[in-house]
């Protein structure tokens, strides 16, 4: 259990032991407690006051499957907000098995100097001078580092979009194959990255020193269990195996929520094009990988590898909101021009998400037409040029809007909202609300009660309350390095018992079932407590206005959860 | 009454030769309900999940028309 922590002003790294206020906690809980704590609210957030903070789940580097997400925590330029941002690919496991509970990043380093963190395979850790790599896009720099340091580490870095500290600037981590195509997109943290003068983490994959489990064979015989319902869920264990998260395309389109055209439509004329059925169908055809492993310990296996016509590998992987953000919004209905923004914006170091609305955005306000693949290509080259343009779109949609004096911008608190409508699906409207991380679909996403039939997706009654519960779930569940998709077992409750043993078995601990959702809120109230000390009141918990004018075809809905419904959704008791 | 159902998710993997452009072709009794069809696919429990008919949700108490196109799609979690 140990932090390392980085002066970026001193360009010193100081290993210590988690002191007592931060033991038992790990991912969200971690960075977010921690920033509350550390961070002064009202600081700039690319200054030196900021810290970057990336801490692994609690059961990250475990045998357990699916535990490979690591949370990366700072205040958000993009928001204002406090963010947790979380990522799949490999560095969560190989930290965990280092036993490292966090990197904390702090300081600024001198304007113009870059710099490299490595990690060795014994947790030693020393920064090195990185101006080599300056400019540099991420495959090409992830290539460089896994020459130079080794095929069996992982990394997490910036591309050019993080060096011009742009808002909408990722965290790129590589996969098993050793790409830099998995994001913590949301929320800037490229910038805060980059104004701390770091270009990439390289982190051993060869640790040996994780954390001790207090009872290891209570948690070997849950964690079976788990792994086990997993496997047996019909989400996770066959449709993601077959289609990936873009099996959601052609479910949340029929209900109308797709928002499209900078979400003026729900559905989205192309979208059998585009389609999770028919990006598995184009893939096979083409000799790519239709289910493909991309985070350590997955069994879930709901990355792909897209190829073009003549089988070259163009991305991996191809999920639901990049479809959505580069397909819907821009009015794109072509899998090839999909694929190539995607690779791109990894390429880059920039949020699909964000982009592909900011994209949208320009075309609504007439700067490109809708559906213009070539010239959505040209945008992100404008972005990784740091071109005027280019700046105005990599800061998001919300620049854009201001840029074009453009009302229609799908944003709250900055961000771009996600692939389900407010108005199609109204609880996903509550979340995004108010969700201290700003439009975030992964703080809460209600889809799942809506395509089983549980819950009507158009109506205001119970939508804050299923909000509020999948807030507090998702909370608990970021703490714990779990990745969401294999969540879906959790609601069985010989699994979510499974998971508690687990929790209790890692850290000798005799936690109830009512200590995971208290965990969760424990989480939620930091990050209020942070956002309400940087100024945000429940005035900021609103959603864009348009919303709440123009209906939304084919339903011809508007938002219609109160106010005062919105404020009582973190009425915890 | 004849109706046409598009399956989606890994539901036509139950239908070897499930042409996706063509879907289904059905004959289910006058005034049949959506889990009427469900039921006479073998689409039972947590296998089924959404309807719709023309881009708009049907609920499985709803009654079906002569000649409308079915999407019956999975149950399927956040992405």
């Amino acid at each position: 259990m140990q932090f390392i922590r980085v002066n970026m002003s001193e360009q010193t790294v100081k290993i210590e032991n988690v002191p007592q206020d931060y033991v038992g906690l790990g991912g969200r809980g971690l960075t977010s407690i921690m920033i509350n704590n550390e961070v002064p609210p009202t600081c700039d957030p690319l200054g030196s006051e900021n810290k970057l903070i990336f801490a692994p789940g609690l059961l990250s580097g475990t045998s357990l499957v699916n535990t490979s997400r690591i949370s990366i925590g700072a205040k958000s330029p993009l928001t204002g907000t406090i963010k947790e941002s979380n990522a799949g690919g490999t560095v969560a496991a190989a930290l965990g098995k280092l036993g490292i509970t966090a990197i904390i990043v702090e300081g600024l380093a001198p304007q113009d100097k870059l710099f490299n963190l490595i990690i060795d395979q014994n947790g030693n850790a020393a920064l090195q001078a990185a101006n080599d790599f300056k400019g540099m896009r991420t495959y090409a720099l992830v290539e460089r580092l896994l020459q130079d340091h080794g095929e069996k580490n992982g990394v997490l870095c910036i591309g050019p979009a993080g060096e011009y500290q742009l808002a909408s600037a990722s965290i790129q981590t590589s996969d098993v194959d050793g790409r830099p195509c998995r994001a913590a997109g949301r929320g800037g943290l490229g910038a805060v990255m980059g104004a701390k003068g770091i270009k990439a983490i390289v982190i051993s994959q060869k640790g040996k020193s994780p954390d001790a489990i207090a009872d290891p064979e209570s948690f070997k015989e849950s964690a079976k269990v788990f792994a086990k319902a997993v496997k047996d869920h019909p989400f996770s264990g066959q449709m993601l195996g077959a289609l990936g998260t873009a099996g959601l395309v052609s479910a949340v389109n029929s209900t109308g929520a797709f928002p499209s055209y900078n979400a003026t439509k729900g559905v989205f004329e192309g979208w059998e094009k585009i389609s999770g059925e028919f990006l598995a169908e184009t893939i096979q055809k083409r000799g790519g990988q239709t289910t493909h492993m991309g985070c350590s310990q997955c069994i879930i296996r709901c990355s792909n590898v897209f190829v073009d016509e003549g089988g070259k590998y163009v991305t991996a992987s191809l999920e639901y909101e990049t479809i959505w953000s580069m397909g819907g919004m821009p009015g794109i209905d072509d899998l090839d021009v999909i694929a190539r923004l995607d690779f791109l914006c990894d390429d880059i170091g920039i949020d699909t998400m964000n982009t592909g609305v900011a994209i949208g955005v320009a075309m609504d306000a007439g700067y490109k037409e809708f559906g213009d693949g070539q010239a959505a290509i040209e945008l992100m080259e404008e972005i990784s040029k740091g071109t005027e343009i280019g700046k105005v779109l990599g800061n998001g949609p919300a620049a854009v809007g201001k840029h074009f004096n453009h009302h229609r911008v799908p944003v709250v608190k900055g961000q771009s909202i996600a692939a389900y409508d407010p108005r199609g699906m109204q609880g996903n409207g509550v979340t995004y609300a108010t969700s201290p991380m700003g439009a975030d679909h992964t703080a809460g996403n209600l889809v799942g009660a809506y395509l089983g039939g549980m819950l009507n997706p158009l109506e205001a009654e119970g939508q804050v309350k299923a909000s509020r519960k999948a807030q507090i779930a998702m909370a608990s569940l970021d703490c714990t390095g779990l990745c969401m998709l294999a969540g879906a077992a959790l609601a069985a409750p010989d699994v979510s018992e499974a998971l508690l043993k687990m929790i209790n078995a890692k850290l000798g601990t005799q936690l109830g079932a009512d200590d995971i959702p208290a965990l969760g809120i424990r989480v939620l109230k930091a990050e209020l407590e942070f956002n309400r000390n940087a100024g945000f009141t429940s005035k900021d918990d609103r959603l864009a206005k348009f919303f709440y004018v123009e209906p939304l075809p084919p339903h011809n809905k508007v938002f219609v959860v109160t106010d005062e419904d919105l404020d009582s959704t973190f009425d915890f008791e | 009454m004849k109706i046409r159902a598009k399956l989606f998710g890994t539901l036509p993997q139950r239908y070897p030769g499930y042409d996706p452009s063509q879907g289904l072709e059905v004959e289910i009794p006058d005034g049949a309900k959506v889990k009427d069809l469900l039921a006479r696919l073998g689409i039972i429990g947590s296998d089924g999940g959404l309807v719709a008919v023309d881009n708009l949700v049907v609920q499985h108490d709803d009654s079906l028309k002569e000649g409308v196109s079915v999407d019956i799609f999975q149950r399927a979690f956040g992405g």
